[in-house]
């Protein structure tokens, strides 16, 4: 197995030192494998969009190595965290987190601002995947005005945007409805099947048990409890 | 530098997508430039004014002081001041007030032994002969008179006295010429009833600057009763009072200060749930702390600048075409020294640079520490 993401005795204590210090993961060691669906699950508390937020670098563990493509990301200064989080990872967040007062064509291109890419290209890119979408009719609408379907597809293709290989969904079906969930589900398995390393982090048993999922991470109390599918 | 381009972008749309917020910032800041600018053009101007109209001043004023009183003196006495070496002349000076019951004006009387060269004229001539005058425009639009026109006076012993004008000025600087009226020197020894040994002052003028004070010395001590005046003694006393009418103003210029403060208090102090939450995506998405600052900074120089420029292009058209007329109130002090007249633009740039470092720059910085301190946490904190 070609693993592209790895953790090595990683914890992560929120608040250390205060009176309301809270040890939320402790001696996490799990491995992915590039191009393989994982399912981090568990109860409410357990450590999962912690362990999210700590593979996507969106903060740093308290102790141990996490390696991303072999390499450990762990102790890089911030601007190669940034880097990082918009080259490798796409993030698909529980309540969609768009930018309100924007259009959805501004918020699917809103990563790519800060490169030098040209405007006319990233306007292109965006483009392109709007009509994989389906939402070039509603390219112009704030997306406050969008329907919530609408606003999930417009959060996946902001993930997509900067072409990650990686992508994190955080309980990507909480607010969702059957229809959207399943809907949900297989554009990620589509994503899947064109190369993307996908992690979903939930616990809904609408996503449990399907055949396209490599590998199931069973979390408790901020440990791992199990691991099951993994090659 | 697409880079930089892209995210100054994205600053400007947030401006418009946070309309009503900025908007009120830009008012409240513009109208804090413009109260500023104003008076500090104000107090400019005036000083230029008077630089410009003592410039010209000779370099030492002879008068005779009687019981404290300011006196006529004597027109002999310049034989002996021309004999104090370094002195290269005295010349007599007559000048008084007039006060005009019909129009309720006082007007500054001259009378000519010679042409004066700082007195411009815009139309017509100077006086060449008794019985001619030339009057500054605000004597002119009082009495409603043209050149050709007559113009009538009491004289010292209720007589009447006829003049006709020759000539309207137009001097570069209103202050000195507004509410002038110059004529020859018999006319007004007539109108100020000064007897034909006497003179208003002395004018002297001297070869070297430096002797002036030494100058000054010999005459007090020699003419009994005589008080010098040296050019320099004159604009000090009258910075000192622009200094000191600044001052007040800026004590009325408090209120819209403290507005200004709360305001950028309340910037510096907190960013809304909604800002918070929008550094926290933008950084989830691969924003980093600097492009986050570089942007928040792009927000603020743009309101900074708006309204800086704003605020000074209104003080100017206030000041310079509206004659000060919304501060005039806290000013009314100002008439007593100076009748209504036309102010002449003066752009100083070191006042606009020095405020410029002194608003700007600050409110620039104060308002993006708020979002540096957010901006340098963690992004994991928007998904929860
Ligand atoms: N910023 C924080 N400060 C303090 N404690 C925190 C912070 N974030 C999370 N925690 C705590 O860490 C523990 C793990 O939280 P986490 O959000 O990772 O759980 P989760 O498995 O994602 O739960 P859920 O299913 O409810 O989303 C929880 O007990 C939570 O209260
Ligand atoms: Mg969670």
């Amino acid at each position: 197995m070609d693993t592209i993401i790895k953790t090595t005795g990683i914890s992560k204590i929120y608040n250390p030192g205060m009176p309301d210090e809270m040890r939320a993961l402790s001696d996490i060691n799990i491995e992915i494998g590039r191009e393989e669906i994982a399912l981090l699950k568990g109860p409410s508390g357990s450590g999962k969009t912690t362990l999210l937020s700590l593979i996507g670098c969106m903060s740093r563990p308290s102790e141990g190595s996490i390696f991303i493509n072999g390499k450990d990301v762990a102790g890089l200064p911030e601007r190669f965290l940034a880097e990082i989080r918009r080259k490798t990872f796409g993030f698909i967040f529980q309540h969609f987190n768009l930018i309100r007062g924007l259009s959805a064509l501004e918020n699917i291109m809103l990563p790519l601002y800060p490169t030098n890419i040209k405007i006319s290209e990233i306007r292109e890119r965006t483009e392109t995947i709007i009509m994989d979408f389906g939402l070039l009719d509603k390219k112009k609408t704030l997306v406050e005005r969008l329907s919530g379907g609408e606003q999930q597809r417009t959060a996946i293709a902001r993930a997509l945007i900067g072409n990650p290989d990686i992508i994190l969904a955080d309980e990507p079906t909480a607010h969702l409805d059957t229809k959207l969930s399943e809907e949900l589900l297989e554009i990620l398995f589509a994503l899947n099947k064109k190369g993307k390393t996908i992690i979903i982090a939930t616990h809904d048993p609408f996503v449990y048990g399907r055949d396209m999922i490599g590998r199931i991470i069973e979390m408790r109390d901020g440990t791992i409890q199990e691991v099951t599918g993994s090659s | 530098m697409e880079r930089h381009k892209k995210i100054l972008e994205y600053s400007l749309s947030s401006l418009s997508r946070r309309k009503y917020k900025n908007l009120s910032i830009i008012v409240v800041y513009t109208l804090m430039v413009a109260f500023m600018a104003s008076i500090l053009f104000m107090t400019h101007s005036f000083k230029e004014e008077a630089l410009s109209v003592f410039t010209n001043a000779p370099d030492l004023i002879v008068q005779k002081v009687t019981g404290g009183r300011h006196d006529l003196i004597p027109v002999d006495y310049i034989q002996f001041i021309e004999k104090i070496p370094g002195v290269k002349s005295a010349t007599p000076r007559y000048w008084g007030y007039y006060y005009d019951a019909t129009t309720d004006g006082t007007y500054t009387i001259i009378g000519l032994t010679e042409n004066r060269e700082e007195l411009k004229l815009v139309r017509g001539a100077m006086p060449a002969s008794g019985g001619e005058c030339a009057i500054g425009r605000g004597i002119m639009e009082a009495r409603m008179a043209y050149i050709g026109g007559e113009i009538l006076f009491f004289d010292s012993k209720r007589e009447v006295l006829t003049l006709s004008i020759a000539g309207i000025f137009e001097a570069e600087s209103d202050l000195l010429t507004n509410d002038l009226i110059v004529m020859r020197k018999e006319d007004s020894l007539r109108l100020l009833g000064i007897p034909d040994n006497k003179a208003t002052d002395l004018a002297v003028e001297v070869y070297n600057e430096t002797e002036v004070n030494t100058i000054a010395r010999k005459i007090t001590f020699n003419l009994h009763g005589t008080r010098p005046i040296t050019k320099n003694e004159i604009l000090r006393t009258y910075d000192s009072l622009f200094n000191w009418r600044a001052g007040m103003i800026f004590a009325v210029f408090i209120g819209p200060l403290a507005a200004f403060c709360i305001l950028v208090w309340d910037k510096a102090t907190g960013l809304s749930a909604e800002e918070r939450k929008e550094i926290g995506i933008l950084k989830a998405i691969g924003w980093d702390s600097s492009d986050i600052l570089e942007q928040k900074l792009y927000e603020g120089a743009a309101i900074s600048l708006t309204s800086f420029l704003t605020g000074i292009i209104l003080a100017y058209i206030h000041i310079y075409f509206f004659d000060a007329s919304f501060l005039a109130p806290a000013l009314k002090g100002w008439s007593v020294l100076f009748p209504s007249y036309r102010l002449m633009p003066q752009i100083n740039l070191y006042h606009i640079f020095s405020m410029f470092f002194l608003i700007v720059v600050p409110y620039t910085a104060v308002t993006i520490i708020p979002s540096w301190k957010v901006s340098v946490t963690d992004p994991d904190v928007v998904m929860r």
